[in-house]
């Protein structure tokens, strides 16, 4: 597919040339800046000046200005020229010979600097010695098989170097030290410091005249076998694929991206980036075609023309609007390093995002998502192409000029159906990507809102997943739309996000009631009790909590009793309060207080009464409900029963006055033992309820974490109900008999064997007796044990007393006492407090002699 | 696009018509499609990891045989390709193309790949991933050969002993360079078959060489151990 690339333009016209002399031809041409010089046929040179300017439909046009023209005094036709601009001078090969003329008046320097026997020459343009006084070029001589290096100067010329090649060279490149030359069967590069040559490929130049055309650093195209045009690098390979020309090319440039060549009947355009050919313009009689300092220009034999590129922007527009993205992008790439970065940064993201709508128009989303990612596009241009998804308050307005062709998707895809719903799909996925990146900055608003919508319009579950994490949906513009698709749940939580929980939870309490319909949660009422329980609001909370108790107490009771941990800093519910407001409802309240009680372990006295006495009612109500016991009433009971044994804090006397006329004995017995009064408790257990076990329970309960001899009382008190020889039966002495023997160790043996009726054997108090002895072995042992260890830890201390004391004093016949100076005779000794030895009649007179204190001469004065 | 320095060269050569860029497009494009018979040459950059691998797509045609020799200069890799079905492509290999690695790094890996093995194997005809049928589209696409199509004219083992002359020809020791088993391939450009196998370990293989050019370059020493291998290899050789 074609591009336009270049126009062709006329320069220099026949007419200014040779006017209508028909013989005259063009035969080389030489431009150098505004300078155009041109040899002819006829041996003349001449110079032209060329402006640019603008044709009035901006096309670009030139005018031609003739200088001069000088015969260079020769009949042979001027074969080559070359500028020289730094020494102001023109080389010119003419009759095999080079000569150097001015480039102002072109007459040849006074020197009559010369080189003879020259077939063709080339120009270093990459020289290594780098004298910016002359220039270097390389000959093809007239001897056989022969190739010169000269230095040329202002006005002379000096030989550097002279070679052989193997076969005859009929073209010649130079770069460097390195010749790239076309020998009659291969090309070849020819190392002319070193010498060293390297093959590049074979070529019959015999058949086809070879070109040698350098490029840039190190670097040649050459005509190739099979109408290629080859790229070689000094180093002999290749790094850019080859072009495609047709057989007979008469000369080729570069003219960066593309390289443009030049047969009998056309010029041809490929570009170095994909080798295709992307334009060919039509062009008889083609004599020439070479590129001066990024200029092409063209020749037929009586005519010049200049290849002028159009702005490489335009070029990638032409492609962009025939839809080829690979080319415009591969174009763009390439003119990477011919543009500022900063200018070219901004044209290529604006053509990546081009082609990402191409892209995406052709629904390739993969592709144009990528585009759109490498070219920062605004992503509410994608948004603003699904009509009313940018909320109304969107300031955006699209790019200008468009990026795209596209009114909207409708347009896009025709109204079809399916294309709407792909493209749909994949705007949810590339928004649901960026909105956290920031790809997204600056118009969040945007891209939430335009997410919600189509979530919403796809019953996509990711809506709620949008809603209850961060976001930034237009709430004016989503309202309207949630409400349009039903989602009526989702529109709770957009509530809620934006602190408006009120509506959230009256909305939501509508779905419930079914008085709309949105199915989202099955459990939506529990969620709504969850809600209440995690917020903070107290005004909602009371004016819903009705609501919700009244459809499920036990349930609802749970935004009192589930609050969260942390409510403490935003301020708690008042339980009385609490309390006050479920008085209506039985079920919660008890639900409620046990929360306090057993939960929040409060130890408030009101709150432990007031459960007590609304299980108590609980029970008298099932009681008198039915004559035989229901599993409600017996749970309840041991609710009750377990409250009265474990709280301490109820009023006892109070439950006591409610119970005490029914036929609740255990609990009733649970509350005298709470008021000390075991007496009447254990009557109660005994005599009323006959349950000698639960008595024995009763008892240890009573005593637990009390010490040992109040436990002994309690017991002693119901062996003596027992035994009490007023109301004597059988299974009071068995109940006796078996405490005995059960609780052994509990009892003072020698009060019960008192007690004990002389007609009981001994085998039946058996384990009484023997757990009575071992009790009691078992006591004296331990005390025993304990009084061993109270001495060994006495002995401890002494020792320890001893050791803080010092060492052992000796004693002898050499050491006098303190006091009186005379020797020790005796071993008895008193040891004075100053640690010295004295003698016990020295001491006892000192003590008769002054009972007050007295300084004692220092020890170490004696030593 | 294509501007980055390639640091390795790898060179695809066979007769024409052997489905050279077929397979490179299938590596590159993840598809088959209609070539045109390739003019001189074509290149692609390839990522591999940290490094540019540039591929080198050659001509088949006589015509351009020329170029070969400067497309394989300093190659580090060299895929010779024939058609299963074709025994005159494997002959032309040697006879033709071999000639050309001479260009080649001295330590050049060899790998010889026979395509087209849909026509003849029912595996590497059924090696089409369902994506790519559905992409597709068509029916024929779909179908699987009942049997092989096509009579196999080059086994595998005439591949190996390619394979061995080749290290012959090129002076190698056999224990210095991969086996036969890892470097020759059967492969589809139409249905991927072995395709990524093969492009990916002959990456995997040159990558130590790139390694070893970089370090080369930064130490600047002449490494002497190579040289002496080279050139205890050729005297084995030449016994
Ligand atoms: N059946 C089959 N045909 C193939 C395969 N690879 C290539 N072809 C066909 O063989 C022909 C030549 O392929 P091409 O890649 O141009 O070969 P090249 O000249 O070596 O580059 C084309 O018609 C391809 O469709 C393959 O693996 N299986
Ligand atoms: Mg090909």
């Amino acid at each position: 597919m074609s591009v336009k690339a270049f126009e062709l333009v006329l320069a220099v016209e026949r007419e200014l040339l040779m006017g209508d002399k028909p013989r005259i031809n063009i035969e080389c041409i030489e431009c150098c800046g505004k300078n155009i010089y041109i040899g002819t046929n006829d041996c003349f040179l001449h110079h032209f000046l060329l402006e640019e300017k603008s044709s009035s439909k901006g096309n670009p046009a030139f005018a031609a200005q003739k200088q001069l023209q000088r015969h260079l005094g020769l009949k042979k036709p001027v074969n080559e020229l070359k500028a020289a601009s730094a020494l102001n001078r023109l080389i010119v090969l003419c009759d095999n010979t080079i000569m150097v003329v001015n480039m102002l008046n072109l007459e040849p320097v006074p020197s009559g600097a010369k080189i003879k026997g020259v077939v063709t020459f080339t120009v270093n343009e990459n020289p290594v010695n780098g004298d910016p006084f002359c220039v270097e070029i390389g000959v093809i001589s007239v001897k056989k098989r022969t190739i010169q290096i000269y230095m040329v100067y202002e006005d002379r010329v000096q030989i550097v170097k002279e070679l052989s090649t193997p076969e005859q060279p009929s073209a010649i490149g130079l770069d460097g030290y390195f010749l790239c030359l076309a020998l009659t069967t291969q090309y070849i590069i020819l190392n002319y410091n070193t010498g060293a040559s390297q093959d590049l490929f074979p070529y019959d130049s015999e058949e086809r005249k070879p070109i040698v055309k350098r490029i840039g650093r190190e670097e040649f195209l050459l005509a190739a076998p099979g109408g290629l045009g080859m790229f070689a690098t000094a180093a002999g390979i290749s790094q850019r694929a080859p072009v495609r020309w047709s057989e007979n090319v008469i000369g080729a440039a570069v003219c960066f991206p593309y390289v443009v060549a030049l047969d009998e009947g056309f010029i041809t355009v490929h570009s170095m980036l994909d080798q295709q050919l992307k334009q060919t313009l039509s062009f008889r009689d083609g004599h020439i075609l070479q590129d001066f300092e990024g200029k092409v220009v063209l020749t037929t034999t009586k005519a010049v023309y200049v290849l002028v590129p159009l702005p490489l922007e335009r070029q990638i527009q032409d492609l962009l609007a025939s839809h080829r993205v690979e080319e415009a992008l591969v174009l763009a790439e390439g003119a990477r390093r011919n543009i500022p970065k900063d200018k070219f940064q901004v044209m290529y993201r604006r053509i990546l995002q081009q082609a990402g709508f191409i892209q995406f128009g052709r629904l390739q989303f993969s592709e144009a998502k990528e585009h759109f990612r490498k070219g920062h596009l605004d992503v509410r241009e994608l948004i603003s192409l699904y009509p009313l998804l940018l909320p109304t308050t969107s300031t955006f307005t699209r790019s200008h000029p468009p990026l795209h062709e596209f009114a909207d998707l409708n347009h896009l895809t025709q109204g079809d159906q399916k294309k709407i719903l792909k493209c749909k799909r994949f705007l949810i996925s590339y928004l649901s990507e960026i909105r956290s990146t920031e790809v997204a900055n600056g118009y969040r608003d945007d891209v939430d809102t335009a997410l919600l919508k189509l979530y919403a319009e796809a019953n996509h579950e990711s809506l709620l997943d949008l809603l209850v994490s961060e976001n930034a949906c237009v709430l004016m513009d989503s309202v309207p739309w949630l409400e349009k698709h039903k989602k009526f749940f989702a529109l709770g939580l957009l509530y809620h996000y934006n602190g408006q929980d009120d509506a959230a939870v009256q909305l939501w309490m509508q779905i419930v009631n079914g008085e709309l319909h949105d199915d989202t949660r099955a459990d939506l009422y529990e969620y709504i009790v969850d809600f209440l329980t995690f917020s903070s609001k107290q005004d909602l909370i009371w004016k819903y909590a009705d609501w919700a108790l009244q459809k499920n107490e036990k349930v609802g009771v749970q935004i009192f009793t589930k609050r969260p941990e942390d409510e403490e800093k935003k301020g708690k519910l008042n339980p009385d309060n609490v309390i006050k407001y479920l008085h209506k409802y039985s079920q919660a309240i008890i639900l409620y207080l046990e929360h306090l009680v057993f939960e929040k372990n409060i130890q408030k006295e009101k709150f432990h009464s007031h459960l007590a006495a609304l299980y108590l009612d609980r029970v008298l109500q099932l009681h008198s409900q039915s004559e035989t016991p229901s599993e409600e009433l017996s749970s309840s009971r041991t609710k009750l029963q377990n409250l009265l044994q474990k709280s301490n804090l109820y009023r006892v006397q109070l439950l006591l006055g409610k119970i005490k006329d029914t036929d609740l004995k255990f609990e009733c017995a649970i509350l005298y033992g709470k008021l000390e009064e075991y007496d009447k408790a254990l009557h109660i257990l005994v005599h009323q309820l006959k349950d000698f076990q639960a008595a024995e329970r009763y008892c240890l309960w009573a005593s637990e974490d009390k010490d040992p001899s109040y436990r002994q009382r309690l017991f002693h008190m119901l062996l003596a109900l027992y035994m009490d020889p007023s109301i004597s039966n059988d299974a009071l002495v068995m109940a006796a008999v078996d405490l005995l023997n059960r609780h052994a160790e509990v009892f003072d043996a020698v009060r019960v064997l008192r007690l004990v009726p002389e007609s009981w054997s001994v085998q039946l108090l058996c384990p009484f007796l023997s757990g009575a002895i071992r009790e009691s072995m078992h006591s004296k042992r331990m005390s025993q044990v304990a009084l061993g260890l109270a001495r060994s830890e006495n002995i401890i201390h002494k020792h320890e007393k001893m050791k803080s004391k010092g060492g052992p004093i000796f004693l002898s016949e050499k050491k006098g006492c303190q006091l009186c100076h005379n020797t020790f005779s005796e071993p008895e000794f008193v040891f004075h407090p100053s640690g010295i030895p004295i003698h016990t009649h020295c001491a006892a007179k000192r003590n008769r002699e002054s009972p007050s204190r007295r300084q004692y001469p220092n020890v170490n004065n004696h030593t | 696009a294509k501007m980055k320095k390639p640091d390795v060269k790898l060179v695809i050569l066979g007769d024409m018509n052997v489905g050279k860029t077929s397979l490179l497009h299938r590596y590159i494009e993840r598809k088959f499609k209609d070539t045109i018979s390739t003019v001189g040459g074509a290149f692609f950059l390839k990522q591999w990891g940290p490094y540019n691998i540039s591929i080198w797509d050659t001509a088949g045609r006589e015509q351009f045989h020329g170029l070969g020799s400067m497309y394989c200069r300093g190659a580090a890799a060299v895929i010779l390709t024939y058609d299963v079905t074709n025994w005159q492509s494997l002959v032309e290999l040697e006879q033709r193309f071999l000639s050309l690695t001479d260009t080649a790094n001295s330590d050049c890996i060899f790998a010889i790949v026979g395509n087209k093995a849909d026509l003849t194997n029912l595996k590497a005809a059924a090696a089409e991933t369902g994506e790519e049928r559905e992409s597709n589209g068509n029916l024929a696409g779909a179908q699987f050969p009942a049997s092989p199509k096509m009579h196999k004219q080059v086994q595998p083992e005439d591949a190996v002993a390619l394979y061995h002359r080749i290290l012959r020809y090129k002076m190698l020791e056999e224990k210095c360079s991969p086996p036969a088993e890892a470097m020759c391939f059967e492969t589809s450009a139409k249905t991927g078959y072995n395709v990524d196998l093969l492009f990916e370990r002959v990456f995997d293989m040159v990558v130590p060489g790139i390694l070893k050019k970089k370090t080369e370059a930064m130490s600047n020493t002449v490494d002497l151990e190579d040289c002496s291998d080279m050139q205890r290899t050729k005297l084995g050789c030449c016994g």
